[in-house]
């Protein structure tokens, strides 16, 4: 693995995390205050520090470190995390993902604005410090002084008690040059409260409080009480907890990167404390000699005689310290037992829940999937065909065999079901990119705009994840700059100045359905309506249903926009919108209230490399029909069929009149027109929302089938959006409705309207 | 390494007494409960907190039992990382003066 691998590796997992940072923020923002919220927060972005630290990103490096630090005084309660704070967070998380996509893909961020914010999450960390309480230790060591005075009393001494530490009351002068240069410095309190995994993933808290001992004069305290009996003790679990009073001259912040690589595997609290080691009613046992023995056990033999007599020594003087001072702490013990139970309790609660959320993954390349896909895709391919053949050459029907089969195609079928489900992907990071969209253009156009998502959870191909994102951003857009009114607007027609865009996803039918709602304007009819005929999109006397005008947005060339803006109307319009749905085998539908909002409503299919699709014959040849588009199907009787024109038909369904189209004939299976009465008309809805009745002489049957790209294998064919294997081993072209109706009106077939098949 | 049959039984730890050692360890002191015991530590290079805590499991054990357990020959290692980590049990950090 070289340098490239690791670090796109890193990319990948900057991105969980920045995702990790913006749910964990807007939840702070709706008002959670669990403190592990924070501290996802803070773990996402003091990750992402780390990791940019490892490849020399300093200017990643420099923001997530003020970033950090701001968070770090939410998280110690410094800084409360009102809307206005959590406001620059936001954006601080903005800024941050564009430095991580900078640093990946190059190209430069926007300066000022890093700047700007970096000094506004500055003034956040250090306006609010409160410059004399002993509990809110200011960062680093040079600022802690003696301003902490209340300090004396040393934290609610937690969860210290019961036999396991005596105190030693002797001082080691003489010894441990190296380690403890300066008898001055500042005096810290750390608990130190390890978690089964800091041991399971290889940590060792010896070694981390021996390098601790290394930043200066340290007494330790270690709490034994959680451990139980031989017999019900589990080897491999962490029971002794630590207490650890440090002197040194290093800051606070050294004291933690101690534990930098543990920090997630244990409870860690460092406190300042001022001279409270006279009235610290637990005394501990001074760690002060060289431990360099501990390095590793090579060293052993390094060890001078001059030290091992010393080390004799200490623990002798120990042993006789320890009786005496242990009387006097066992009174201490009683009244601190509960507290520390219930601290306990609630840590293991903390473990639980973080154990339980995070589940197990694995990273895999998307081509091996795909490959695992389309090997599946064959599989039930071959399934059907097998169980074809058998049916056809075995009249008297074998019990067994047959059996077999059936056993057989319901594996398949579940197989195929948990490969689809692997490229399933819940729609939560699209989602997430909208609620920047929103912050950011609704900043732009001075508009306050909550977006709240639904459903974020919701699962669907990854291919359509990638693609709705496009159509979604610039509905969104639109949403803010056209649907949501200005803040006095909404005020004066009595409603929250605060618009909502809600955003929901969620499972219809075999399909995910996604649905945008504003609760602004709604939709302008008479304005889209004049728009339309001034465009000559409609005719000046058309007679319009609300529900048409609403959909005429949908139509190429309209813009409401009266002013071309910089965030929407930039010439593309919902027709691209629509265009790109329909790409997707989706259908987009839009409701509007005026006064109320508006909502559009998108179905699109979960899979792109699956279908459920109609089985037709046109002439000989078997073809499938996208089963999204089929309204109804219907036998046409004679009377209901009219000629109009040269060599159109419409066929009257319910006293309206709709094309009839000709599928053999569009295709060129045959020279003449076929009977209608003769075949099956499938109604079926195109775009722009009309409907037309294709004509085909049979229906064979509905079945799901596995969308083989054209495109891959052959070469575009226009009419066709894709093809698939049938059970007799037959390929069977997948019909593009959209553009066999487009050339039963005479134009070409546009290449660019194929379904995006290839899954 | 085994318990003897007569007398206070001993038991030799291992150098290395990391994690892996730890459920051995305790396997170790599970099965001979019940005689008094003597611990040899003098070729510990290496404990791990793990350790400690079946080793002071034991040490408690033993004090219910009412049956003595020493530790012997102390090596470096050992005496120093049992107070590094605070613990300081009579018991654990004993040894032939």
């Amino acid at each position: 693995m070289d340098m490239n691998e690791i670090k796109e590796i890193f990319f990948q997992e900057c991105e969980e995390q920045l995702a990790e940072l913006e749910s964990g923020l807007l939840k702070l923002n709706d008002g959670d205050r669990d403190p592990e919220t924070v501290n996802a927060v803070f773990r996402a972005v003091h990750s992402i520090k780390g990791g940019a630290g490892a490849f020399g990103l300093d200017d990643l490096v420099s923001f997530a470190h003020v970033f950090e630090t701001t968070l770090d005084c939410v998280r110690s309660n410094k800084l409360e995390p009102t809307q206005d704070v959590l406001k620059v967070m936001l954006k601080s998380a903005d800024v941050l993902a564009d430095l991580v996509t900078a640093s990946r893909d190059g190209g430069g961020v926007d300066e000022s604005r890093s700047r700007s914010l970096v000094k506004e999450l500055e003034a956040l960390a250090h306006g609010e410090l409160p410059s004399s309480s002993g509990h809110d230790a200011p960062k680093p060591a040079a600022k802690a002084a003696p301003a902490a005075a209340p300090a004396a009393k040393v934290e609610p001494p937690k969860p210290s008690d019961d036999s396991g530490f005596q105190p030693i009351p002797f001082s080691f002068d003489g010894f441990g040059e190296e380690d403890e240069p300066a008898v001055e410095g500042s005096l810290y309190e750390v608990i130190f409260k390890p978690r089964r995994e800091l041991y399971s993933k290889g940590n060792e808290a010896a070694l981390l409080l021996r390098d601790l001992s290394r930043l200066g004069e340290m007494s330790i305290n270690c709490d034994t009480d959680a451990l139980p009996a031989l017999d019900k003790m589990d080897p491999e679990a962490s029971y002794f907890s630590w207490k650890i009073s440090i002197r040194t001259t290093r800051s606070e912040d050294d004291i933690r990167a101690v534990f930098e690589f543990a920090e997630w595997d244990c409870d860690l609290e460092v406190k300042f404390a001022e001279e409270a080691s006279s009235n610290d009613e637990l005394p501990m046992v001074p760690v002060p000699f060289d431990l360099s023995i501990l390095d590793d056990s090579s060293s052993v033999e390094e060890e001078t005689a001059n030290e091992r007599g010393a080390s004799e020594e200490t623990v002798a003087a120990a042993l006789s310290a320890a009786e005496t001072a242990s009387n006097v702490s066992r009174a201490a013990r009683v009244a601190e037992k509960k507290e520390s139970a219930a601290a306990t309790a609630a840590a293991q609660n903390n473990a639980a829940a973080a154990a339980a959320g995070a589940g197990q993954t694995i990273r895999v390349d998307l081509d091996r999937v795909d490959r695992l896909i389309n090997l599946v895709g064959e599989l039930v391919i071959n399934q059907a065909m097998l169980s074809q053949s058998v049916v056809e050459n075995d009249a008297t029907g074998t019990s067994a065999v047959n059996m077999g089969l059936e056993e057989l195609q319901q594996l398949t079928r579940e197989i195929q079901d948990s490969v689809m489900a692997i490229r399933a992907q819940p729609v939560k990071p699209v989602f997430q990119r909208m609620s920047r969209i929103v912050r950011e253009v609704a900043d732009m156009v001075g508009k306050s705009i909550r977006l709240v998502t639904e459903g974020e959870n919701t699962e669907v191909d990854k291919t359509v994840i990638d693609k709705i994102a496009e159509p979604l951003t610039h509905m969104i857009r639109n949403a803010v700059d056209h649907g949501i009114e200005t803040p006095e607007k909404r005020e004066a027609a009595g409603k929250d100045p605060e618009g909502t865009i809600k955003l929901t996803a969620k499972h219809r039918s075999g399909r995910i359905l996604i649905e945008l709602a504003d609760d602004g304007a709604g939709i302008n009819r008479e304005r889209v309506r004049q728009k339309a005929i001034d465009n000559d999109i409609i005719a000046a006397d058309a007679n319009l249903s609300d529900d048409e005008i609403d959909n005429l947005i949908f139509m190429a060339g309209f813009s409401t926009a009266d002013k071309i803006s910089d965030i929407s109307g930039r010439g593309v319009g919902m027709d691209v919108v629509k265009r790109s749905i329909q790409a997707l085998g989706g259908r987009i539908s839009i409701s509007s209230r005026p006064g109320y909002g508006s909502t559009f409503t998108m179905s699109l299919p979960l899979t792109l490399a699956v279908l459920d699709g109609m089985v037709v014959t046109v002439a000989g040849q078997t073809l499938v029909v996208p089963l999204t588009a089929i309204v109804e199907t219907l036998q046409p009787e004679a009377s209901a069929i009219h000629s109009f024109g040269a060599n159109q038909r419409l066929i009257s369904i319910r006293n309206s009149f709709c094309p009839l189209v000709d599928v053999g004939r569009v295709l060129n299976y045959r020279a003449t027109q076929a009977n209608p009465v003769e075949g099956v008309a499938l109604l079926v809805e195109s775009e722009g929302g009309g409907q037309r009745a294709l004509m085909v002489d049979a229906i064979q049957g509905q079945r799901q089938v596995v969308i083989k790209s054209l495109e891959a294998n052959y070469t575009h064919v226009p009419g066709i959006a894709a093809a698939t294997i049938l059970g007799d081993g037959r390929v069977a072209l997948i019909l593009d409705v959209d553009a066999v109706v487009a050339a039963s009106r005479g134009q070409s077939m546009k290449p660019e309207m194929s379904l995006a098949a290839t899954g | 390494m085994a318990a003897k049959k007569a007398g206070p039984a001993s038991l030799k730890l291992a150098a290395v007494l990391d994690l892996n050692e730890a459920s051995n360890l305790h396997g170790k002191l599970v099965s001979m409960r019940g005689s008094d015991l003597r611990i040899d530590a003098s070729g510990v290079e290496r404990v791990g907190v793990q350790c400690a805590q079946v080793l002071l499991a034991g040490v408690k054990a033993w004090e219910e039992d009412k049956k003595s357990l020493l530790v012997e020959k102390a090596s470096d290692a050992f005496q120093k990382t049992m107070q590094l980590i605070g613990i300081n049990n009579q018991n654990l950090v004993a040894k032939e003066i």
